[in-house]
C-alpha cells in the first residue's frame, strides 16, 4: 500500500516536474545507503514526531515500517 | 549531545575544506585505520524531519564526493559518543573496504521512465477481443464463460507485463553499455514502467548522458526523468547484520586496540 502510494507520487513528480530534486533526494537519504542498524537512526518510539508534509511523512513511515517490521494503521497518521 | 554521521571515506586524514553540517556545526572525520566515518556533533535532538536537514546531509556527501569515495550513510544514523561509531568503524571494516573499493571513482543515476498503460492495456484488450471474435465457445455456460472471463484477464496481465519487458530490455540496452552496475525496478505501478539506478565511472559519464539522449529521442509515447550524478546509494552492500549498541564492551576492546594501533595507518584500500 505505502510502496503504491510512494510509486505513484514519484509518477506523479516525474510527469508534472515538481519536486523532483527533493523527492530524489528523499527516496535515497531517507531510505538508502550505509545503514548501520535501527537502533542507531532516531527512536522508533518517535515516529509520531516525525512529520513535516505528506512526502516526506510517506517515505519515513514506510522506512520505520520495514525497520520495525509491523504496519502502522495508515500511512495519513497524523503526528500527536 | 549525540554524534551525526553523514559517510563512510576512504581516507583517514582531516577533513581539510571546512564543511558545514547539521545545526551548522563543523563536519569532521574520525579515522579508524585507512577509513574513516564523516561526522559532526548535534547538540539537539531532532525531532522531526525537515527539507533543510534532508538537503544538508546530501550537501555533505556531495561535498564529500569531490574529494573521496563515500558510502554515504542514511540520514538519522547517529550515535552517543565517538567510541561507538569507532566500534561501528572496526565491526564493518572489510565490508566497507570491499564497498569503497567497488565503488571508487563510481556514480549513480537514476532514470524512471513512464508509460501509457491504459492505452497500452486497451491496445491489448482490442487485439484480445480481436482474437476472439474468430473463436466460438460451443457451449456457452456460465461456468465456461466465467473461465473464459478469467482467462482472458490473465492473458491481458502476462501481455502487459510482457510489453514492459520488451520495453525495458530496449531501453536498458542503451543504459548497460555504459554503467558497471545496475538495479532495475519493472511497474513499481502501472504507469511507472522502469525506475532504474546505473552506477557508473566517472569517466563514463559523458557517453552514459548521451546514451540516455539517444533513448529520450527515440519516437513513442514515454516520459523520462534523468537525475544525477549522486553518491552510489544503491549500490552498496554489507554482509554484516546490523550491528546494536546493547552493551558497551565492544568500546573498551576498542580503547585497546586502538591505543596499540598506529592510526595513520597506510594501508591502501
Amino acid at each position: 500500500m505505502l510502496r503504491k502510494l510512494w510509486a505513484h507520487l514519484m509518477e506523479y513528480v516525474t510527469t508534472k516536474s515538481k519536486d523532483v530534486t527533493l523527492l530524489e533526494v528523499l527516496d535515497r537519504v531517507l531510505d538508502k545507503g550505509v545503514v548501520i542498524s535501527g537502533d542507531l537512526v532516531i527512536s522508533l518510539a518517535e515516529i509520531d514526531l516525525i512529520y513535516v508534509g505528506l512526502k516526506v511523512l510517506i517515505s519515513s513511515v514506510e522506512t520505520m515500517e520495514r525497520l520495525r517490521g509491523a504496519p502502522f494503521a495508515s500511512p495519513m497518521q497524523e503526528p500527536t | 549531545m549525540r554524534i551525526y554521521t553523514y559517510g563512510i571515506i576512504d581516507s583517514n586524514a582531516n577533513i581539510v575544506e571546512p564543511i558545514s553540517g547539521l545545526e551548522g556545526a563543523c563536519v569532521y572525520n574520525l579515522p579508524y585505520r585507512n577509513i574513516g566515518a564523516v561526522a559532526s556533533k548535534l547538540i539537539n535532538q531532532i525531532k522531526e524531519i525537515n527539507r533543510d536537514d534532508v538537503l544538508k546531509h546530501e550537501e555533505v556527501v556531495e561535498r564529500l564526493m569531490e574529494n573521496f569515495t563515500v558510502l554515504p550513510v542514511r540520514f538519522f544514523t547517529t550515535f552517543n559518543q565517538e567510541e561507538e561509531v569507532l566500534v561501528m568503524l572496526k565491526e564493518y571494516y572489510q565490508d566497507f573496504k570491499e564497498n569503497l573499493r567497488k565503488l571508487r571513482n563510481k556514480v549513480e543515476f537514476g532514470i524512471r521512465v513512464i508509460w501509457p498503460s491504459e492505452t497500452i492495456k486497451n491496445r491489448i484488450v482490442e487485439a484480445c477481443k480481436k482474437f476472439n471474435a474468430d473463436v466460438t465457445i460451443p457451449d456457452n455456460s456460465p461456468g465456461k464463460s466465467f473461465a473464459k472471463e478469467k482467462f482472458e484477464n490473465y492473458k491481458i496481465d502476462k501481455e502487459f507485463a510482457e510489453e514492459a519487458d520488451r520495453c525495458i530490455a530496449f531501453l536498458d540496452d542503451f543504459f548497460s553499455r555504459f554503467s558497471a552496475e545496475k538495479k532495475l525496478e519493472k511497474l513499481k505501478s502501472d504507469n511507472l514502467l522502469l525506475n532504474a539506478y546505473y552506477l557508473v565511472e566517472k569517466e563514463k559519464q559523458g557517453d552514459f548522458k548521451e546514451a540516455f539522449e539517444r533513448a529520450k529521442n527515440t519516437p513513442g509515447d514515454l516520459k523520462y526523468l534523468f537525475s544525477g550524478p549522486w553518491p552510489p546509494y544503491n549500490f552498496i552492500n554489507l554482509n554484516k547484520k546490523p550491528y546494536c549498541f546493547k552493551d558497551f564492551e565492544g568500546i573498551d576492546m576498542l580503547k585497546k586496540e586502538m591505543s596499540n594501533r598506529d592510526l595513520s595507518d597506510k594501508e591502501s584500500i
